[in-house]
């Protein structure tokens, strides 16, 4: 997608760099011209440019902001409930910049210490093995090491 | 007119806020300096200059609502014309842009009138 804006900015300042070119020869000669014609000619004519180069130019300017338009990055969502379940449904894919990358600010879900809490202990059952553990005098401490592991 | 209350009810994303008018910014400082070298190379001049200025940069403005905001403002239920989902007022959207550029404009406008004209 990147190449296509690319491309039509390109071609867009060719056109443009061609008009101005025109514009500024079409001007260069009027000028040459009148003061060679200073005498004959008492009220030289106004340098108007030439439709060509006019309507050059506006078509110039009009597909170098095609181009530049078409170059913006994505916009985001600023409501949180939207922008929360834009990340949540697409991830990164939702984020990528017109190069076709990551954007660099890109932070990510914004509720995942949710999901990466830590799992349920069995605390009555560690509580209960560290009862036996003290019964026994703390003798065993391998094998109830060993059945807490289990 | 939001009040404290609304952006607690729905808060509102400052990352968000800033790349998308970032971005907008962005784009009208660059085509500002564009239409100054078109309006240098037609030879406008006074108030057809800035005419052109402002045509120009409504245009890019509508153009712009046209590509980036409304493939997914109208699907999600706005109305047209509406950029609530991107930006949180419309003045900022639709008339930032022609402060924004205008000093650009000038500058290119002026130095290509002087370089055609020369």
């Amino acid at each position: 997608m990147t190449w296509i804006s690319k491309s039509i900015t390109v071609f867009g300042g060719l056109l443009l760099a061609h008009a101005c070119y025109s514009a500024q020869e079409h001007s260069a000669l009027q000028s040459l011209r009148a003061s060679t014609a200073a005498l004959t000619s008492p009220s030289p004519a106004v340098a108007t440019l030439p439709i060509d180069i006019a309507v050059e130019t506006v078509v110039a300017t009009l597909v170098i902001l095609l181009g530049l338009v078409l170059n913006t990055r994505p916009l985001r969502p600023i409501q949180w409930r939207v922008w929360a379940g834009k990340v949540e449904r697409e991830g990164e894919e939702g984020f990528i910049d017109s190069s076709g990358e990551v954007s660099r600010d890109y932070i990510g879900n914004p509720f995942r210490f949710l999901e990466t809490r830590p799992g349920f202990i069995d605390i009555r059952k560690q509580r209960k093995e560290f009862a036996d553990w003290v019964k026994n005098g703390g003798e065993r401490l391998g094998a109830s090491a060993g059945a807490g592991a289990q | 007119m939001p009040t404290e209350r609304d952006f607690q009810i729905s808060p509102v994303v400052q990352d968000s806020v800033v790349h998308n008018s970032r971005t907008l910014i962005n784009l009208q400082s660059l085509t500002a300096s564009l239409f100054g070298v078109g309006a240098g190379i037609l030879g406008l001049e006074s108030y057809y200059g800035f005419l052109f200025y402002i045509i120009c940069s409504v245009l890019t403005t509508l153009l712009f609502y046209v590509v980036r905001v409304a493939p997914t403002s109208i699907p999600s239920g706005k109305a047209a014309f509406d950029t609530s989902r991107y930006y949180r007022s419309p003045y900022e959207f639709w008339t930032g842009g022609l402060l924004n550029g205008l000093a650009g404009f000038i500058l290119t406008w002026t130095l290509f009138y002087g370089l055609v004209r020369a």
